[in-house]
């Protein structure tokens, strides 16, 4: 339950923080909130010779609208996010998302930057990134780069980043008109990871045709994806119960699903349209007004 | 955990046959292998440093091949052990000619104990496949790039 023996450093700014990185490249491993690292290392699955702490970095835990988009700063907290009034009027799938994550320690330490720098499988906040449509920012010392969500998740804990690159912020627009979003999780109940999770956000017109639909999934394969069949079923259509069902049916479509002890992966492809249809029905309903 | 699947490889089954075969080229398409010596016939001994962003480990142990029936089909075992756990693995490959190039397929069974299958349950699978994926695509660069090195050798 020791950490093989490493050096640890602490920028106090940016700059300092990725000169180090650029410096260490793979042999040093980011701490932000330390919730993902720290317990690989305890174990000695992970053993990096570098530790860079960003903990003390001043001015990267905000949320703001900036020219009409909202921006989240990497340090934020999933429980700052869970509580923004900001995002709880413009954004409410990101309070929701982060309400689903883990227990309140982890959410009190656990950053959005971290979490989706470790693009792990089963993470929250990558499904809801996804739906969002959301744009990552990374900082390296030749200056910054923007990546679009979808592009930015590759494989198992492996995203866009490049060595000597650091998660600053990520962005996107305030919601729109006649637009609801919903996050529906099954938990796995020890660990309070996602068996599945789904991110939707679905825009209508008072008649119920679906002016636009997007669908961030996570915990059913190796990565969380968008879920295109699924959009693409939906899109221009008069919602109903059938069509929600009938399209929700595609959301592990061109996907070989994960299997382990806690689902097999015929079972999270079901519960992949379970969820998605869950989740399409709440947004749905919260975009035309009602309570869900 | 189960694990099965296919991959095309851009040439004719006897040139996989013998990259299989070949410890030299194979070490090099092995993800993280660092060494790879023979320890009898068809048998050889690893070293493979994993690594997969953030979690790494060192595995030793052993590789070995039979029911060998050229240039078709053989059956693979692996065993390997290391500071976070061990790993046991056995499948059968078989190759198939399709238009001058060659489909392997694999099915096998693996065992993951130890730390890595306490902590990492839920990744495990995820990452051998992510590590099958990058078997075959350095083992279908070997068979890209070889003749030519063979070439340059001489």
């Amino acid at each position: 339950m020791i950490p093989t023996a490493f050096e640890y450093h602490a920028p106090k700014t940016l700059e300092e923080a990725l000169r180090l990185v650029e410096r260490h490249g793979d042999e040093a491993k980011l701490l932000a909130g330390g919730h993902s690292l720290l317990p690989l290392m305890k174990l000695r699955l992970a053993a990096p010779r570098f530790v860079i702490d960003l903990g003390r970095l001043r001015g990267m835990s905000y949320i703001r609208e900036e020219n009409g988009r909202i921006v989240i700063g990497a340090l934020t907290t999933h429980a700052e996010v869970e509580a923004s009034a900001l995002l709880r009027s413009k954004c409410p799938l990101l309070p929701e998302t982060a309400a689903e994550i883990g227990d309140i320690q982890v959410r009190n330490r656990g950053t959005l930057g971290g979490s989706l720098a470790h693009a792990d499988p089963a993470a929250d906040y990558p499904a809801a990134i996804l739906a969002l449509e959301a744009e990552i920012v990374v900082a390296s010392t030749s200056g910054t780069r923007t990546i679009a969500a979808h592009d930015f998740f590759v494989d198992m804990l492996t995203t866009q980043l490049r060595p000597g690159e650091i998660l600053t912020q990520v962005c996107f627009p305030p919601l729109g008109p006649r637009t609801g979003t919903a996050y529906c999780k099954l938990h796995q109940p020890a660990s309070g990871f996602a068996i599945v999770g789904v991110a939707a956000r679905v825009t209508a017109q008072g008649s119920g045709k679906i002016e636009a639909v997007a669908v961030g999934l996570t915990g059913v394969g190796p990565k969380a994806y968008r879920a295109e069949a699924v959009e693409k079923a939906l899109h221009g259509k008069k919602a109903t119960p059938k069509l929600l069902a009938d399209a929700a049916r595609h959301a592990a479509q061109h996907v070989d699903p994960l299997s382990d002890l806690h689902a097999s992966a015929e079972y999270r492809r079901e519960m992949a349209a379970v969820f998605t249809r869950r989740a399409l029905e709440r947004a749905l309903a919260r975009a035309q007004g009602k309570k869900a | 955990m189960k694990v099965s699947g296919s991959y095309l490889f851009p040439a004719p089954p006897e040139q996989v046959w013998a990259l299989l075969n070949d410890p030299k080229r194979l070490a090099k398409c092995l993800p993280g292998c660092e060494r790879l010596e023979p320890d009898g016939p068809d048998r050889y001994k690893a070293i493979i440093k994993f690594a997969l962003a953030a979690i790494s480990g060192q595995y030793s142990g052993s590789v070995e091949l039979s029911e060998k029936k050229p240039p078709r089909s053989l059956r693979l075992r692996l065993e390997g052990k290391g500071t976070p756990g061990f790993v046991k693995g056995e499948g059968k490959l078989e190759l198939a000619e399709k238009h001058g190039q060659t489909e392997l397929r694999y099915t096998g069974e693996a065992q993951v104990g130890g730390m890595v299958a306490g902590i990492g349950q839920r990744m495990i699978e995820g990452a051998a496949r992510k590590l099958i994926q990058q078997f075959f695509e350095s083992a279908a660069a070997q068979l890209h790039t070889s003749p030519d090195e063979e070439k340059a050798k001489r």
